[in-house]
């Protein structure tokens, strides 16, 4: 089994930052690194790549990735086979790219065991992770701070019964939101597994 | 600081295999694996990028494996089969759609993310 996942795997020159293409946040973001990432030459520093809907597509890149996990926190797949995550993913695309890596080398300075800059970027990336819903990114569910003003506009919408519409689950995504969204980018597809 | 870097990763995806109860159902295999099976079974209309199917994701995995001997739970991704979709009237992710004997005997949209309220979804609209 093991043997088998090895060979799966596929080989890649450069990092993966993979996005998810169904939120309009990160959709922005993959777009502006995918420009930054090039050279005058035409050479890339890092892919750039849409989640997509295929587990073992995503397998294929590397055994160990989770398309739930990937849809929950940004994903840099780097060429030896591990992963960076989160914070730790988005200095990574930092350091590759041409325009930021002059100032991404901050984020690995440690000071008496401790990395500064990194634990300002991983707030930063929670902060922006949560608050996606804001704007625009209605797949990714409620953001946390929103929360009490949720129960507050229901119980003030059931308490005057003025709303028209009727109170709908908050464990649901509708899909007249998804339809309002802008379409899907046409990116690269992922790479074919070699064994399929 | 804990460096969110997975330098071991097939140890977690072996896990992950087989904790995989829930099969996909496309619109090639649907007729054979809903319609024409005998029996209870709930079909879940989701998304991979839904976050509340993603919090439903390992209730619903918990439930799979506690009524696998009465009842079978799929899932239909319905970024992929739009038209599966359209056909059922789904209107947002996650749906849990009840079926027996090729008709639809119940459908719950968005249950709460929690084993009781997921079990009563997939088990109630039988017990009638």
């Amino acid at each position: 089994m093991n043997g088998e996942q090895v060979t799966m795997m596929q080989k890649q020159p450069k990092p993966i930052l993979l996005f998810n293409d169904e939120c309009a946040v990160c959709r922005q973001i993959g777009h502006w690194v995918q420009r930054s990432a090039q050279s005058k030459s035409g050479e890339t520093s890092i892919l750039v790549q849409p989640i997509g809907d295929d587990p073992e597509k995503l397998r294929s890149l590397n055994p160990d990735l989770d398309i739930w996990d990937a849809y929950a926190t940004i994903h840099v797949l780097m060429p030896d086979g591990s992963m960076r995550l989160g914070g730790e993913a988005v200095a990574e695309t930092l350091r590759n790219l041409p325009n930021t890596k002059w100032f991404a080398w901050t984020f690995a300075t440690t000071i008496l065991g401790f990395r500064p800059f990194q634990v300002v970027l991983d707030v930063a990336y929670a902060i922006l992770s949560d608050v996606r819903p804001l704007f625009g990114c209605e797949s990714c569910g409620k953001p946390r701070v929103m929360k009490p003003f949720e129960w507050v506009t229901k119980w003030a919408k059931a308490l005057t019964r003025r709303s028209p519409h009727p109170i709908h689950t908050p464990h649901f995504s509708s899909l007249s939101a998804a339809r309002r969204r802008p379409a899907r980018v046409s990116a690269e597809p992922l790479p074919q597994s070699s064994h399929s | 600081m804990v460096n969110e870097t997975l330098a071991h990763p097939r140890e977690t995806s072996l896990k992950r295999l087989s904790r995989d109860k829930i099969r996909t159902v496309t619109s090639g295999t649907f007729t054979r694996l809903v319609l024409e099976a005998e029996g209870p079974i709930a079909v879940e209309f989701m998304s991979y990028g839904c976050a509340h199917c993603r919090a439903i994701e390992p209730v619903l995995e918990q439930v799979a494996e506690m009524v696998k001997a009465q009842e079978k739970i799929f899932r239909v991704n319905i970024a992929v089969e739009q038209e599966l979709a359209g056909s059922y009237q789904i209107h947002g992710t996650p749906t849990l759609v009840m079926f027996l004997n090729q008709n639809e005997v119940g459908r719950v949209e968005g249950p709460s993310p929690t084993v009781s309220s997921v079990l009563a979804a997939v088990t109630q609209p039988f017990q009638s």
